[in-house]
């Protein structure tokens, strides 16, 4: 009898210690970036006010109709580029205001998603993109995630940043969107609840999926179909003006690219161009871009503002780095006419199974002394 | 094959030994003994003859899978080669190394054999034609080492290479054939090279040209295909002149990229192999399978490499080159024949370079030549790990060489100091266990 009860009073200590274990074992099921204000599960403040910061205004304790809870957090943008950058963000940081130059963050190492419910006010509001880690500075974030855009409706929806395979192991920047005045050129008022990194162990890693075709570049300013952004500034960038929403006689739509290429060498280059990158300033340093293998070429409608402006290349693909194109297609030069013309770019035979450059112009100096105006419009994949 | 012919050697014994009349005398067997070997002897001749008859010389051979190998006395030849352009420190290009007294090709042929090296490949062969076959016959005699030989196709004479002129064509013909002439019986050539990137050219980027018809054609796009399809033209006819005075060796289409292929495709179709230049990093992309569908012939790589030197940093950085020149190699054999995983159309590589040139910064300073300068000279993003260099500056021309040269001397040249890449690509070679490329430097 005494034996039993010693075993019973073995059993009553191992059973928990072996369930405790299991539980380390298996690790946490979720960890909250943002639930409520002021809720004890909080791991991260939306401290981190990009661009425009002026255009923002956040209500984070929201109480009309949030998705859980008693509040959600709104998102007033008023595209008025206060600070004339044309677009703007807000990144959850831990400590706030952290962007890399203090030790912070978290190991989420075993997250494989992260969550987050919203709706726009009246639907049809943009979102750029979403992005976990991806602050830079002293303390790096290991892993940097992007999607988007993101078309909200008026009724809340779940998104989904798949996370398998990334090193989650310091992460800073626990999530943060960025929008346009572009895509949102009356502003958009939004609102995000429930935003949290959870352990799925059945999701698999997100491969890149083929695009179907058409697949835009440039369409008008205010879509979501736009891909790309025209960030990739070469050569004499000081010389150049771009306009992602000029009205001046677009070939489709309400708007059109304008540039101005004003010749002066600024930066002593002699020449300039734009590439447009995913994501924005990708010179191959970061593994993204689009799978468009069911591509056969590039169109593209442009002209000059005079006619007879010389554009040494128009190119898509060929940025080389890290994480290079799989391959690369030019035309040129071409000299432009007046009237709007469809350029094709021929992309038969070409590996486009790997494209963070979807598109690029160059033009030099030697070839447009007095600079050059001209314009493109409905730029895509088909 | 045998079991044929010893089906056929007994039969004719057996006809022979089954003569009626000569059954049963021993001495028409005798005899017949003597007239079996004497066919026997005649038919072994012939097998032999014909088992013989395996082509001599370097050719190129296409399989049946489709893929290309590269020949050498009847034998696969897979090119492990080096740029060579031995120039001393304190001297330029114009340096006549090889009539330099030291050799230098002699104490290098002994460091590149035990490398594993099998090729060099000589950009322009000097006037002396008598020093330019010591050192082929050198390099071959005393180390096994082939010559591929080049030719600049007029590319840096000034005013600029007119390809359109017949007057220029016939001078460029003229020296291209000559130099085929001189050493086209040499043991130890392997092949030839016409041009490096000329084809550039074309674009109006480098070495600008053109001719009255271009000059006449007002859309600049129909002016590069122009030029294109003359440059193109005129490679092709040298390349049909080289294979009838020398039948014996492959002719390469020296060309920067893939650039022009399309025209060369139409209008080049003579040359044997193309001669890429490549700087794209850890890979070469998918210029193996864009080639097939461009241009579909053998591909050398016939200069490609990386630099040792941290531009951002500011520092030598061996494993950076060692890490890209040891991903390059890997795709070269990914490519070669009869591998499942490529395009089986690679035949080797040359990389460049053997040794540091310590001129090349600053080409026209002579003070600059004895410098191991380390300011960048160009961008290349795919080299990315110094990308981060003032102005993205990352490419240091001087600092090329799988062997680095010192100030001192040994044995009249400067010292050699193999650097990591040297013993990497050496393992490789000897040992070609194909890896995945991943990002990650490999020490």
């Amino acid at each position: 009898m005494k034996k039993l009860l010693v075993v019973m009073l073995a059993l009553s200590f191992l059973v928990p210690a072996i369930a405790a274990s299991e539980e380390k074992a298996a690790g946490p099921k979720e960890f909250v970036v943002f639930l409520d204000k002021n809720a004890r599960d909080n791991h991260y403040i939306p401290s981190g006010w990009m661009g425009d910061y002026g255009d923002i205004k956040m209500n984070d304790q929201a109480a009309d109709n949030p998705h859980t809870g008693t509040s959600s957090i709104q998102f007033v943008y008023s595209a008025k580029k206060s600070q004339n950058q044309g677009w703007a963000g807000v990144y959850w940081q831990n400590p706030s205001n952290n962007w890399g130059n203090k030790k912070g963050g978290f190991d989420l190492t075993g997250m494989t998603k992260l969550t987050f419910w919203a709706r726009g006010a009246k639907g049809g509001e943009v979102i750029q993109k979403v992005m976990v880690g991806g602050i830079k500075g002293t303390y790096p974030d290991t892993a940097s995630v992007e999607m988007g855009p993101i078309e909200l409706t008026d009724t809340w929806k779940q998104y989904t940043v798949n996370l398998v395979g990334k090193d989650l192991s310091y992460i800073n920047g626990g999530f943060g969107w960025t929008t346009t005045a572009d895509l949102n050129p009356d502003g958009a008022t939004f609102f995000m609840d429930d935003i949290k990194f959870e352990s799925d162990p059945d999701l698999k890693p997100e491969g890149k999926k083929q695009q179907a075709m058409p697949f835009y570049i440039y369409a008008d300013r205010s879509t979501a179909a736009n891909h790309f952004i025209p960030s990739g500034w070469m050569g004499d960038y000081g010389d150049i003006k771009y306009d992602g929403a000029s009205k001046e006689d677009a070939y489709l739509g309400d708007t059109c690219v304008k540039i101005m290429y004003s010749g002066k060498a600024t930066q002593g280059a002699r020449w300039a161009g734009i590439f447009w990158q995913n994501p924005a300033n990708n010179w191959g340093g970061v593994d993204a871009g689009f799978d468009l293998s069911k591509a056969t070429k590039l169109t593209f409608w442009a002209r000059g503002a005079k006619g007879g402006e010389r554009i040494e290349e128009f190119k898509v693909g060929g940025i080389m780095g890290e994480f290079s194109d799989s391959d690369s297609a030019t035309i040129g030069p071409v000299i432009l006419n007046k009237e709007w013309t469809q350029y094709t770019i021929d992309l038969k035979g070409k590996d486009m199974s790997y494209i963070i450059g979807g598109f690029a112009w160059s033009t030099n100096v030697d070839n447009n002394p007095e600079g050059a105006t001209f314009y493109l419009d409905e730029i895509k994949f088909e | 094959m045998l079991i044929t012919t010893r089906k056929a050697l007994h039969s004719i014994w057996m006809k022979l030994s089954s003569s009626k009349k000569n059954k049963k005398n021993p001495q028409y067997r005798a005899a017949g003994y003597k007239r079996f070997l004497l066919v026997a002897c005649s038919f072994l001749f012939l097998f032999l003859l014909s088992a013989c008859q395996i082509r001599t010389g370097v050719y190129i051979q296409k399989l049946e899978n489709q893929h290309y190998r590269l020949m050498v006395e009847g034998r696969p030849y897979i090119v492990k080669g080096v740029c060579y352009n031995p120039i001393p420190i304190g001297e330029n290009h114009e340096y006549d190394w090889w009539s330099d007294p030291a050799k230098p090709w002699i104490a290098d042929g002994k460091l590149m054999k035990a490398m594993g090296v099998n090729t060099v490949r000589l950009y322009q062969v000097h006037e002396n034609s008598d020093a330019v076959k010591q050192v082929i016959r050198d390099l071959y005699n005393l180390y096994g080492i082939r010559t591929l030989l080049g030719d600049w196709l007029g590319f840096w004479e000034y005013p600029c290479p007119f390809y359109g002129d017949k007057k220029f064509q016939d001078k460029v013909k003229k020296q291209v054939i000559d130099m085929v002439m001189l050493y086209k019986d040499e043991p130890g050539l392997l092949g030839w090279i016409l041009g490096n990137e000329n084809n550039y050219s074309c674009l109006g980027h480098v070495n600008p040209w053109s001719s009255p018809e271009i000059d006449l054609e007002p859309d600049p796009q129909k002016q590069k295909k122009m030029r294109a399809q003359i440059y193109y033209s005129f490679v092709n006819e040298i390349s049909k002149e080289v294979h009838k005075v020398d039948p014996n060796h492959p002719v390469g289409l020296g060309n920067g990229e893939l650039v022009g292929l399309d025209s060369a495709n139409e209008f080049c179709q003579d040359v044997d192999f193309v001669a890429c230049i490549i700087y794209r990093g850890k890979t070469f992309g998918n210029l193996f399978k864009s080639l097939r569908a461009t241009f579909d012939k053998p591909v050398l790589l016939a200069e490609f490499g990386a630099d040792s030197y941290d531009a951002y940093l500011k520092r030598e950085d061996q494993d950076m080159q060692a890490f890209f020149l040891q991903s390059q190699w890997n795709q070269i054999y990914e490519n070669l024949a009869n591998n499942k995983i490529g395009e089986g159309n690679c035949i080797g590589g040359t990389v460049f370079e053997w040794t540091d040139e310590w001129w090349k910064h600053n080409p026209d300073n002579p003070e600059g030549w004895s410098v191991h300068d380390t300011e960048g000279g160009w961008s290349n993003g795919s080299y990315y790990f110094d990308i981060r260099a003032e102005k993205n500056m990352n490419m240091n021309e001087e600092w090329f060489g799988i062997v680095a040269l010192d100030p001192e001397l040994e044995q009249g040249i400067n010292k050699r100091i193999p650097r990591k890449a040297y013993y990497v690509i050496r393992e490789f070679w000897k040992n070609p266990v194909l890896k995945k490329v991943r990002g990650k430097k490999i020490y």
